[in-house]
């Protein structure tokens, strides 16, 4: 039974990053591109670390997987936000 | 290695994330301007983490999450670093 729920977690994860990186291929602009790969990513490691967390199943790796979690829920919106400024600023700077 | 339910599904997630690890290659050689190349570096970098997190189920160690811990946060000041440095440099 517990087999069964950390393979569903682990498969879906996997699921998630496989789409975020075929719509980094398939778009066809930098803002769409970081609108499927930052929120898709994101969820997906959320569901990778939540199989591994619950196969481990001991008290540091559950402390370890909310600390990855927070900092990748944290930081992966100011990695997105620092990119799309930077490519703004690039534009505007190539039009003056 | 037996053929569990888990195995079987470790071999299919691998099989998962090295062609999303092959496909934002892709990206990562045809992107157009270099801020593309940023945004597929950040997605190897979450691809990478997510491989690691599969191996340390299929060899049963629980040390490789440290590794995850450290990738997650080299990855943020890379990304951060390259992104500001691309407008200083003017």
């Amino acid at each position: 039974m517990k087999d069964l729920v950390i393979s569903i977690l682990i498969l879906l994860g996997s699921v998630f990053i496989l789409i975020s990186s075929i719509g980094l291929l398939r778009f066809n602009d930098l803002f769409s591109r970081m609108h499927a790969t930052t929120k898709a990513t994101s969820f997906g490691i959320l569901l990778l670390i939540a199989g591994v967390g619950l196969f481990y199943s001991t008290g540091i790796i559950w402390f370890k997987a909310a600390i990855v979690v927070i900092f990748i829920y944290l930081t992966a919106p100011l990695a997105a936000h620092a990119i799309a400024k930077s490519f703004d600023e690039k534009r505007q700077n190539d039009e003056d | 290695m037996e053929s569990t339910l888990l195995n079987i599904v470790l071999l299919i997630s691998f099989a998962l994330l090295l062609s999303a690890l092959g496909i934002s290659l892709l990206r990562l050689i045809k992107g157009p301007t270099i801020s593309d190349r940023i945004v597929a570096m950040d997605l190897i970098a979450s691809i990478t983490m997510g491989i690691i997190l599969v191996y340390s189920v299929l060899i049963k160690e629980s040390m490789y999450f440290d590794i995850v811990i450290i990738l997650s946060l080299v990855s943020f000041i890379s990304t951060v670093a390259i992104s500001t440095y691309l407008n200083r440099k003017k």
